[in-house]
């Protein structure tokens, strides 16, 4: 029995040339006895899998409890846990609106070339086809790449008209009334591309960006508080937001 | 979402990518890098998909497994960032999930799908192979695995995740892999003896 199981072993770790396969297969047919060796074989592998599975979600929960409370899926059991990990997190915020608050004047300058930096690097052309509205979105494109901001406003706007749903349009939107100096429009379709889209995306970093750029009293710190919560979040610039508040 | 010209891939999740398709002894700790790295999508589906929190974190942790499989494998190419590759496979599981609930299947484990296993098996053979499966008593499988004795379990369980003998061999202290396939052999041969005698 032995035999069989390092025969049938062979075969499924492809160790077997093709008229040693061709033979195996037709054993399966003739003989009851052979096939049901190579689907207990078969069985056992993919019990030992799911258990396998089943382990590391054993880790991965143990992890997450590790994890600040991003969420606690063990809440009957953890319900003090969770209130110190909340008050943890109200002090934290405390602190962060505290800095921000401390650091706002010194450092204007800076977090302006930072904006204007990142809208240089990022927003000088796009580039990347992601939409059925594939013609009227590439012609709007076409505007913006040319400079011809106005049109391809007039351009991604018909597209959002006819296609409420389409959240990569209003981004699109955004940016361009960004580069325009609209900014109350940029965070208007900026707020409206954080609630459409399902994906964890760039909208509250691109906001922050847009309230930097606007700078009004009070902007520059709620562009912090939105870059706090793009890092502790990992949403998307995650990265970028984190080198901002080092700088911050 | 990358909406602009940027790298695909981070130095950091090229190094998880790495320590998954090693298989050695750093997978583990690229897996478990790889489940902290996005554990937020965990409460997006709470509060987007309006899930509740142990589904929510199935939800994840059925992705994480998933795409740990596909990197070991090599089938992640690696042509989008992890995140949308990830967030693609996290959305997909969603809508099955929907799905099940939906047609009231909400126990996904009751019975265990062989079909990737039997991927390079010819269809004659497949339908043979595929019916007597069907017949396995899982839930005493799964007991016979915990009775088969802890190395043989650890063993089973490693190689049905994909580890090759060699690599099992490192991780487990034997000295060679053909020790590794013998003992492996022996302990499924254990295993199918205590099932049989149910």
């Amino acid at each position: 029995m032995e035999d069989n199981l390092q025969y049938i072993d062979a075969y499924f770790q492809q160790m077997l040339n093709a008229e040693q396969i061709r033979q195996f297969e037709q054993k399966i047919a003739e003989d009851p006895e052979f096939a049901d060796e190579v689907a207990f074989y078969l069985a056992a592998k993919q019990s030992s899998k799911a258990a396998a599975d089943q382990e590391k979600k054993e880790r991965f929960r143990q992890l997450l409890s590790q994890q600040a409370p991003v969420i606690n899926i063990d809440r009957g059991r953890n319900i003090t846990r969770v209130w110190m990990y909340r008050v943890s997190a109200a002090a934290a915020v405390v602190v962060c609106l505290f800095l921000a608050w401390y650091f706002f004047v010194g450092n204007s300058a800076s977090l302006e070339q930072m904006a204007e930096k990142y809208m240089n690097e990022n927003f000088t052309t796009l580039s990347v086809k992601m939409s059925t509205e594939k013609d009227s979105m590439e012609d709007g494109k076409r505007f913006y790449n040319a400079g011809q901001l106005d049109s391809a406003v007039k351009e991604f706007a018909s597209i959002a008209e006819r296609d409420t749903g389409n959240y990569l349009v209003k981004n699109y939107l955004g940016i361009v009334y960004l580069r325009l100096g609209n900014y109350d429009k940029a965070l208007q379709y900026f707020q409206n591309f954080e609630k459409d889209t399902l994906y964890s995306n760039p909208s509250l970093f691109y906001q922050a960006l847009t309230l930097l750029k606007r700078n009004l009293p009070g902007d520059k710190q709620k562009a912090k508080e939105l870059l706090l919560v793009v890092d502790k979040n990992e949403l998307g610039e995650f990265e970028t937001a984190r080198q901002w508040l080092k700088k911050w | 979402m990358n909406l602009f010209n940027k790298p695909t891939l981070t130095a950091d999740e090229r190094e998880i990518i790495d320590s998954i398709t090693q298989n050695g002894a750093g997978r583990k700790k690229g897996e478990e890098r790889l489940f902290n790295r996005y554990a937020y999508f965990i409460r997006e589906a709470v509060y987007k998909y309006s899930l509740p929190e142990e589904d929510a974190f199935d939800l994840y942790s059925d992705t994480i497994i998933s795409a740990i499989e596909k990197i070991a494998s090599g089938s992640f190419q690696g042509r989008s960032s992890l995140k949308t590759w990830l967030y693609s496979i996290f959305h997909n599981k969603y809508v099955d999930l929907l799905r099940k609930k939906t047609t009231n299947k909400n126990s996904v484990h009751n019975t265990l799908s062989i079909s990737d296993l039997l991927l390079q098996v010819s269809d004659q053979s497949k339908t043979i192979v595929q019916k007597l499966v069907d017949k396995t008593d899982w839930e005493i499988l799964r007991e016979r695995l915990v009775q088969v004795g802890e190395s043989c379990r650890q063993m089973l369980l490693l190689w049905a995740d994909g580890y090759s003998d060699k690599d099992i061999a490192g991780l487990m202290e034997y000295k060679t892999s053909d020790v590794v396939k013998t003992s492996r052999l022996r302990c499924l041969e254990k295993l199918k003896q205590l099932y049989r005698k149910t």
